[in-house]
């Protein structure tokens, strides 16, 4: 029998699977219709045709993602997308991260900004347009049917985000599913904590802009070997290629920033596989970049702008296969989950291998032949060979983070290494070195060949600027890692050479600097991750009694602090205090005041307080996030690693343990609770009868005792001792929130001597965090890299779309 | 020789080495019983936790120290010490990744990677937690 549900929206899933079918059918026919206009002699009506079919398909996916909004804004949770990735208590702002959550958001987005793209070269496209727009349709033909989820002959194709929460396979059958108004009643799984987050909503679009923006130079690639255009495609390419490496930098970049501050990686790059994947690209487009400037040159390299440009878009492909089909499962924290496409990606990726290996097979005995060769003394050569490091750098990557995959192909069973972090340094940083080398020279050396003695007189300069830097560090920031030496001479190289000719050559005229901004960005870049990196200190070290280097040498770790509620420890020149926690919504805050020591180590002054957080989800469950203090010379990062976080809200009740003690004092003896020194300052008889309900004839004396904490903190208790006929009352005080409580008990005249019992809270028994906290010296270098490099190659662009659109004219 | 061909010989040659030295540094899953047999030397493990006997992080006594028993895919169980600090949700994880190596009849690893079935259980869903001792 069939249910007859309640309060369920259908229309607008089926909106969007007639969206869906208008999207796929769109791109296939634009593919069909641009690739008969590209042909010789072809009638005008099919790149009309191609046109109308493409825009067909922009406008329906914009239609799809507009319908996905509507459902997720208005909550409707018999979608299972919206189920999945969203709830009513999450906080709107975050329906962005909602929406690119899932894959078919995702894919939505790369789409999307595909056809924006591709609107914008159609514009100025002239003799390219269909050539290109093939290719480009083409692989929005792949990219609709990743959302089709329809069966073709038992095989699923894609994953379609407007299906039915019932109509789920994981959900067929369960009891909700029997609820006619069942609709109305559900809540959805809601975001995952980790991704909640400001950076999330910035950095998936430009990753996705990255991603979809070295299709541009791949469509142009592919034309020029189809066309027979050989050494034609690479100027109009250029500015796409140019705009392919900022915007994907700044993604990859953007994800490193919200690694180190959202992310408990304890640092800006992990190699993570996830993070790999997405570097990849970046590295041979860049090679790319640089070779497809070289068509002017004697000998244009034209094989090795073929593919770098192709191996850049396959490596995009290749990564979305890595990160999407599940292969890496057991490697990487944030990798997607399979969604049973696993396959098609394959079809995907393994489709325009062949496509690029074809168009060069074809051509090869036609792509016109190197009769000479470039000169060591030329630009080109060493540009030559900073592309091919960037390739070998690339490859390596992608080799290690492939073991997922070649143990999936050849049934291996190796693990990723065993050092992730020194295995990728120990090829990175001397081949980063290299190319920063290469990018100081470069701009030294001419196109055809350079003359030995202008070339030393021009870089003498910045070779004594580098030299003299690189030893004032490694002396100042005792850097005893040889192979560090390496890396931070060549980037304060790279960066003084280009310094010196923005400010010689150029004479500092920025619009002209573009290149010469970019590579000073880059080689920051380099300097503030080593620098930041290798001199990151942990200042949380584990100053609890138990010895685990008994255990075994290998093992001793002690990055990580345990934090009694109001306790007080020493951490680099930091004092810490934990002063508890509080709740806001989901999150738990966690209170640390940074004091810090002053020169002479006596006194000590309140610096900062850090609220690093952990997020209680209960469908997710609980992320840590760390909160960081940003200096201008270093930051100061804290990460709570554990917590008992019922007791940190309070929800179990304390274990009163408490320790009592009695001490006999004299005026001016002194006696030590476990965080201050307390000193009987004087016996007190002037005491406010009214305020302890005294007769005239009762005899009251109170006890001062000032207790002076770690910190240099001031208090004062007033414990009571009254005598009232042969009865004897004690009124006691308290310090420190309660924990510790003063009874003053007895008098003996005799000697002077007043009895005090002191009363503790076993201090081990309280709320405690365990926290790791790491100085990250410089990281701003890194971080005005970024923006730098941001800037230089916009200024690159803005240059070569000048050039392009005046040789136009 | 033209320059082109040293060129690309030593393109050649890096690759190869950047491929010898993935496979050196490599790490290996093995079973308990492997890791056993050569103890001292650094493996990979994955295994479920035994959620019946006891798990012990008492940060008072160490911050740093964490213990729990893990049954690996052939049925085998040790004592896994983990030197670190426990990860939040431990007891929900259905699989753990370890890293690290025998000594002394304990598997001790510097680091774990654990999978988490949503409440939700459909089968499909994963929340992997890493957490890293060094």
């Amino acid at each position: 029998m069939e249910m007859e549900y309640i309060g369920e929206h259908l229309w607008p899933g089926i909106v969007g699977n007639i969206f869906l079918a208008f999207s796929f059918a769109g791109a296939l026919l634009a593919t069909f219709s641009f690739y008969h206009a590209a042909k010789k002699d072809a009638e005008p009506g099919w790149e009309q045709l191609g046109k109308l079919a493409f825009n067909v398909h922009s406008a329906s996916v914009v239609g799809i993602i507009a319908t996905m909004f509507f459902l997720l804004t208005n909550h409707y949770f018999e979608y299972n997308y919206v189920w999945q990735h969203s709830n009513t208590i999450m906080p709107m702002r975050y329906i962005l991260a909602c929406f690119w959550e899932g894959q078919e958001g995702s894919f939505l987005l790369w789409t999307l900004w595909i056809i924006i793209l591709a609107q914008i070269f159609m514009r100025g496209a002239k003799s390219w347009l269909n050539s290109n727009m093939t290719v480009i349709s083409s692989v929005q033909v792949f990219l609709a049917s990743m959302l089709l989820g329809v069966y073709v002959l038992d095989f699923k194709l894609g994953s379609n985000p407007f299906i039915l929460l019932r109509e789920h396979p994981d959900m067929i059958s369960l009891p909700f599913t029997k609820v006619a108004d069942y609709a109305s009643k559900i809540d959805g799984k809601g975001l995952n904590p980790l991704l909640q987050n400001y950076w999330m909503i910035i950095h998936p679009p430009t990753l996705f802009l990255g991603f979809a923006s070295t299709l541009i130079p791949f469509s142009y690639a592919i034309s020029g070997f189809w066309k027979g255009r050989f050494n034609e495609w690479q100027k109009p390419a250029l500015p796409w290629a140019y705009f392919g490496v900022m915007v994907l930098g700044t993604g990859v970049l953007m994800g490193g920033i919200w690694a180190y501050e959202a992310l408990s990686f304890g640092g800006f790059w992990a190699w993570d596989p996830v993070e790999n994947a997405s570097l990849v690209p970046w590295l041979t487009l860049v090679g790319a970049a640089h070779m497809m400037l070289l068509t002017k040159v004697k000998v244009p390299p034209i094989k090795l702008s073929y593919v770098l440009v192709t191996i850049t878009f396959i490596y995009v492909l290749y990564s979305t296969y890595l990160t999407r089909s599940g292969v890496l499962g057991d490697t990487s924290v944030h990798a997607f989950t399979s969604l049973g496409i696993s396959l098609q990606l394959q079809v995907f990726l393994g489709f325009f291998i062949l496509v690029a290996i074809v168009a060069m097979a074809w051509n090869w005995k036609r792509i016109p032949k190197q009769k000479e060769e470039e000169r060591l003394s030329s630009r080109e050569f060493w540009m030559l060979v900073g592309s091919l490091l960037l390739f070998i750098s690339a490859f390596q990557i992608i080799y290690t983070t492939s073991i997922p995959v070649t143990n999936y192909i050849f049934g291996l069973e190796q693990a990723p290494p065993n050092d992730p972090i020194a295995h990728y340094n120990s090829w990175q940083i001397p081949l980063s070195a290299i190319i920063a080398v290469l990018i100081a020279i470069g701009q030294f050396l001419k196109y055809k060949s350079t003359k030995a003695r202008d070339f030393a007189k021009k870089i003498s300069l910045s070779l004594l600027v580098a030299v003299t830097l690189s030893a004032l560090i490694i002396w100042g920031m005792e850097m005893y890692t040889y192979y560090h030496w390496l890396l931070l001479f060549a980037s304060l190289f790279a960066i003084a050479a280009n310094m010196d000719y923005f400010i010689r050559v150029l004479k500092g005229r920025v619009l002209k600097a573009g290149a010469s901004l970019a590579h000073i960005g880059f080689a920051m870049i380099l300097l503030g991750a080593l620098i930041s990196t290798s001199n990151s200190k942990v200042i949380s070290a584990n100053s609890s009694g138990t010895d685990i280097t008994a255990l075994g040498p290998d093992f001793s770790n002690k990055e990580n602090i345990m934090l009694g509620l109001n306790d007080t420890l020493l951490m680099g020149e930091y004092m810490v205090v934990y002063k508890g926690a509080e709740k806001k919504g989901i999150n738990l805050y966690f209170n640390i005041d940074y004091y810090q020591l002053s020169k002479t180590g006596t006194g000590l002054k309140y610096a900062f307080t850090l609220k690093p957080i952990v997020q209680m989800n209960a469908t997710m469950g609980n992320v840590a996030e760390p909160d960081t203090r940003h200096f201008l010379l270093k930051d100061i990062y804290t990460h709570i690693t554990y917590a008992d976080l019922e007791r940190a809200q309070g929800l179990t009740p304390e274990d009163r343990e408490l320790e009592s003690s009695d001490h006999l004092l004299g005026v001016g003896d002194t006696i030590f609770s476990s965080k201050s020194i307390i000193t009987l300052e004087k016996l007190d008889t002037h005491i406010d009868i009214s305020k302890f309900d005294l007769k005239d004839s009762d005899l009251a004396v109170g006890a001062i005792l000032k207790s002076v904490d770690i910190l240099g903190e001031v208090k004062t208790a007033k414990p009571i001792y009254i005598i009232r006929g042969r009865e004897v009352y004690t009124y006691p005080d308290t310090l420190d929130g309660g924990n510790l409580i003063f009874y003053f008990d007895h008098i003996d005249p005799a000697k002077g001597q007043v009895n005090i019992r002191m009363t503790e809270l076993a201090p081990m028994k309280k709320d405690f965090v365990i926290l790791k906290a790491i100085v990250f010296p410089y990281i701003n270098v890194l971080w005005s890299g970024i923006i730098i490099m941001f800037l230089g190659t916009a200024i690159a662009i803005r240059n070569r779309v000048r050039v392009n659109s005046a040789g136009k004219s | 020789m033209k320059k082109t061909h040293i060129i690309g010989i030593i393109v050649i040659a890096l690759a190869i080495g950047a491929i010898i030295s993935t496979i050196n540094d490599a790490g290996t899953y093995v079973t308990f019983s492997r890791a056993r047999e050569h103890p001292n030397t650094e493996f990979t493990v994955i295994g479920e936790l035994n959620k019946a006997k006891e798990i012990t992080y008492e940060p008072e006594i160490d911050a740093n120290l964490f213990s729990f028993y893990v049954t690996d895919k052939d049925g085998t169980e040790e004592k896994i010490v983990f030197h670190g600090t426990k990860p939040q949700d431990f007891e929900r994880s259905e699989q753990i990744t370890m890293q690290g190596k025998m000594v002394n009849n304990t598997f001790i690893c510097n680091k774990i990677l654990m999978k988490c079935p949503s409440k939700y259980n459909d089968g499909s869903e994963e929340v992997s937690i890493e957490a890293s001792g060094s």
